[in-house]
């Protein structure tokens, strides 16, 4: 792949145990190009979150990103980046809207205040401008601008999903990672997040990095699939292929898992 | 508001209860109540004045029921009956001279030990396994866990008699004259730092490990990554995203411990002899001087009812999810 | 692993049991640990500390040392007592309150809320006055019918989030009766709040007895901390010099009291794994200075 805004090198991520370490995330290496809906596949605790926490940098002790590890956005790895760089890197370049849509915004700021924060520290810029360039954010996922002084409470689980994507967009981000973003939600607020993730994508050029256990959801939207099991990348294909020729056995469990409206499994398993 | 409204009833029905643990409490010892609340009295007392304050009490030639309803009648229009010891002073001149000095004790501590407890809970659940939380955390807890009593006495002995940095008692020089002046009012501060730092010790620790866990519990909330990964300060993370939230927890905390605070400042101004609600109550009890120790009950208990107030108005501004309930 | 051996591994609770393990030792062996009697002069009013009597004598002869031996069988009784008066009540009403629900659930809770507004220790001093001066076993009954309302409040709001689960949902399908539920179903799985609240009860019985006797509303006759402080007070130890009769009660309260808030924040840390710290970031950060990894 040319130019690839996210290349993942040799990816080894441990919870550290007071006497034995959690290999969450065994050598895992795979790469989003510019534009891509990249998805990334695998039932929970597979470390499919991990990876996606580890790009930003979010991790808390007791996490280890073991030495070895390569994370290159646009080429630079984000693993040597000092806390002031890092802090200039988070937003601007990587957003990322988070598993709750329930929880992911301060529940005691208004919108309008989160708005302001991540725009304030990031760009300078003053009270009045930041008020506005929400507006025309929250118009992107069509909100209207009178929400802004409105708290998290007051919308509902999909609107406050919508509120996390357009701040997620307020410094024209490189990467938006999506880590299970639409579990809380229901299936046609599900879709509707997603339809919009896509027309975005389009309009501004982001690349998606997006987190589910929900393959037949995944397949639909992504151009391209990895598939995780126990920390390790077993698969990565176009989604197509993923879908019609599973090569590694536990994508093709996966899609025995998942029943057919017809009521025969969409491909067999082989044992 | 209508969650302000319901509070201001629980309340009323609260300091009536206070009320009917007072009325019944004589009635339900041993002996004849009357002969037992007015004892201190012996003969000192005229007939006419023992009719008062027996009317005051609910004292009458009446069914209990009846009994009740005058003496609640007496509490709400303020009349506490008098003091016996020091009769005819009435109850609630000779407590509300003693309030104020225990309001601005125990107001001005818990404001100093909210605001440090809570800062330093922050800091040690931010930086949590470092040495800072180890050392901060079992300072707090030993705060915690010592008795007023003991703190108060060993604040006593060490500033007050063995340096002799402190007076030993008193809420100000007795020589001087009440005024805004500043010779008055440096005599006040002067002797009132030693109770005063006896009460912030003891409550510190309380609020400090209360904000702490409180704060380390919402550590992992996804607002508070989220925070994070909008490359905000860690400051900014910390004051406005994790203790901003952490706070509305540790207020309600506040609001359950305001007894305990104001237990701790009963003992701690009778050990430095400092004339506020407790001493006063505590001298009556020595006294048997019932009307004084009943009022004080009622007085303390509308103090508590008040602090507990400020504190539900502080929560609704804190928390936007009650302004529009 | 069960609680038990969960906390003899914690630090903060092993220095907390040792403490408590030997207040209780020297409350059951005081009579081999000292020859005098707590209740007897012998020596003169005020002696120093010195060979003979450890930690001097109070005003009137007692020897200090052995009060506040005998002194720790008080303060434990009461303590025990009064704590385990205070959980039962408090466990009982909140499990009925959390389970129940209903008009039950608002009655409890109503009352529960009440006592809290109502301030407990002038609450103690009047009831103390009226009865006059107050044994332990008066002292340990009424802490124990007075403050539970703490207990009910947290056992209530974890009553109610257990009954959500679907262990409870499936007793009742299974029709068993409600008394079995919160015995059986709901009681096991408060093991760690009742903990809390038990040893925070006890802390709590501690101090306010020794409170109260300090005030005076205690029996001066009692061997027990606060009596020693009420009669230390009232003989001017701090003003004689005297400080011995003071601060041993003092000693021995702040340690007692710190053994037992030791414990309970260990409970805390083991009940809620996100307060502990312990050895796997020792071993983080050992990790990170070595090189072999980063945030």
């Amino acid at each position: 792949m040319n130019d690839p805004v996210l290349s993942i090198r040799n990816l080894s991520i441990d919870y550290i145990g007071a006497t034995t370490d959690f290999h969450a995330v065994k050598n895992v290496s795979f790469d989003i190009g510019k534009g891509e809906f990249f998805g990334l596949a695998g039932e929970s605790g597979c470390g499919k979150s991990t990876i996606a926490f580890a790009i930003s940098r979010l991790h808390r002790p007791p996490a280890l990103i073991r030495t070895g590890s390569q994370i290159l956005l646009d080429g630079r790895d984000v693993l040597t980046l000092d806390d002031q760089a890092l802090k200039q890197l988070r937003w601007r370049e990587v957003a990322m809207v988070f598993q709750s849509a329930m929880n992911s915004l301060n529940p005691v700021l208004s919108i309008e205040r989160q708005f302001y924060d991540v725009l304030k520290t990031h760009t300078g810029m003053s009270r009045l401008s930041a008020r506005a360039r929400a507006a025309e954010l929250l118009k992107l996922v069509d909100i209207p601008a009178d929400r802004l002084s409105a708290y998290p409470h007051q919308l509902s689980g999909g609107m406050r999903q919508r509120v996390v994507i357009a701040i997620c967009l307020a410094l024209n981000p490189k990467l938006l990672i999506m880590d299970e973003p639409t579990t809380a939600l229901d299936v046609v607020v599900q879709r509707e997040i997603l339809e919009r993730i896509h027309k975005l994508r389009q309009e501004l050029g982001f690349s998606v990095l997006f987190i589910t256990h929900d393959l037949a959801l995944m397949v639909q939207v992504s151009d391209r699939i990895g598939i995780m099991l126990e920390g390790e990348l077993v698969e990565v294909n176009d989604a197509q292929a993923i879908y019609r020729t599973p090569q590694h056995g536990y994508t093709r469990k996966l899609w025995a898992s998942i029943p057919r409206l017809t009521g025969k499994p969409i491909a067999e398993v082989t044992p | 508001m209508a969650f302000l409204l319901r509070r201001l009833v629980f309340y009323l029905a609260a300091f009536i209860a206070a009320a009917t643990i007072n009325f019944f409490l004589p009635r339900l010892m041993p002996g004849d109540p009357i002969q037992k609340m007015f004892a201190g009295a012996g003969s000192d007392l005229s007939l006419e004045n023992l009719n008062a304050l027996k009317l005051t009490f609910g004292f009458i030639d009446a069914p209990i029921g009846e009994q009740y309803l005058a003496y609640l009648k007496s509490v709400f229009t303020g009349d506490l009956g008098r003091s016996i010891r020091f009769f005819p002073l009435p109850v609630t001149e000779l407590l509300g001279r003693a309030l104020i000095w225990t309001v601005g004790l125990v107001g001005t501590a818990t404001i100093i030990g909210f605001t440090i407890g809570t800062l330093l809970g922050v800091m040690a659940a931010w930086r949590r396994g470092t040495r800072f939380d180890t050392i901060i955390s079992l300072l707090s807890i030993f705060s915690s866990s010592v008795p007023a009593v003991v703190v108060s006495l060993i604040t006593l002995f060490a500033f007050g008699y063995t340096l002799g940095w402190f007076p030993n008692g008193y809420a100000a020089d007795p020589m001087l004259d009440p005024s805004w002046g500043w010779d008055y009012v440096g005599s006040v501060l002067y002797h009132g730092t030693l109770p005063m730092l006896t009460m912030v010790i003891v409550l510190t620790g309380g609020f400090a490990v209360t904000m702490r866990n409180n704060m380390i519990n919402l550590l992992g909330e996804d607002y508070i990554v989220m925070g994070r990964a909008k490359g905000l300060s860690d400051r900014g993370v910390m004051l406005w995203y994790a203790a901003r939230n952490a706070l509305l927890p540790t207020v309600s905390a506040l609001a359950i411990s305001l007894g305990a605070v104001l237990g701790g400042s009963l003992v701690t101004e009778v050990v430095f002899n400092y004339p506020g609600m407790g001493n006063t109550l505590y001298q009556a009890i020595l006294a048997r001087d019932y009307p004084v120790i009943q009022g004080a009950l009622l007085i303390m208990t509308a103090a508590m009812l008040t602090a507990n107030f400020v504190v539900d108005l502080s929560y609704v501004l804190l928390d936007p999810r009650l302004k529009r309930a | 692993m069960t609680l038990l051996t969960q906390l003899l591994r914690n630090k903060k609770a092993l220095v907390g049991v040792t403490i408590l393990a030997i207040v209780i030792l020297v409350a059951i062996f005081a009579p081999l640990l000292t020859e005098y009697s707590p209740t007897q002069r012998v020596g003169r009013p005020h002696q120093a500390p010195s060979a003979e009597h450890l930690l001097g004598t109070t005003r009137l002869g007692h020897d200090v040392f052995t009060r506040l031996l005998y002194g720790a069988r008080i303060s434990l009784a009461v303590g025990f007592g009064a704590g385990l008066l205070i959980t039962v009540i408090g466990t009982v009403l909140g499990i009925i309150a959390g389970y129940k629900g209903g008009v039950v659930d608002e009655v409890i809770t109503f009352l529960t809320n009440m006592v809290l507004v109502i301030p407990n220790l002038p609450l103690l001093l009047v009831l103390a006055a009226f009865i006059g001066q107050a044994s332990p076993l008066v002292i340990a009954v009424i802490l124990g019918f007075t403050s539970w309302a703490w207990g009910v409040r947290v056992t209530r709001s974890e009553t109610l989030s257990i009954r959500q689960r679907d262990f409870v949902k499936s007793a009742e399908m299974l029709g068993e009766p409600s008394w079995r539920i919160m015995a059986f179903e709901i009681f096991p799985n408060l093991i760690s709040i009742v903990g809390i609240n038990f040893i925070g009860s006890v802390l709590f019985a501690v101090i306010t007895e020794a409170t109260l006797e300090f005030l005076g509303l205690g029996d001066p006759n009692t061997v027990s901390w606060g009596i020693m402080l009420y009669n230390a007070q009232n003989a001017s130890a701090l003003s004689v010099g005297a400080w011995w009769d003071i601060l041993t009660p003092c000693f021995a309260l702040a340690v007692l009291g710190l053994g037992l808030a030791l414990i309970n924040f260990a409970i805390d840390e083991i009940a809620n794994p996100r307060l502990r710290t312990g050895g796997m970031l020792a071993r983080w950060t050992g990790l990170i200075r070595r090189g072999e990894g980063t945030l």
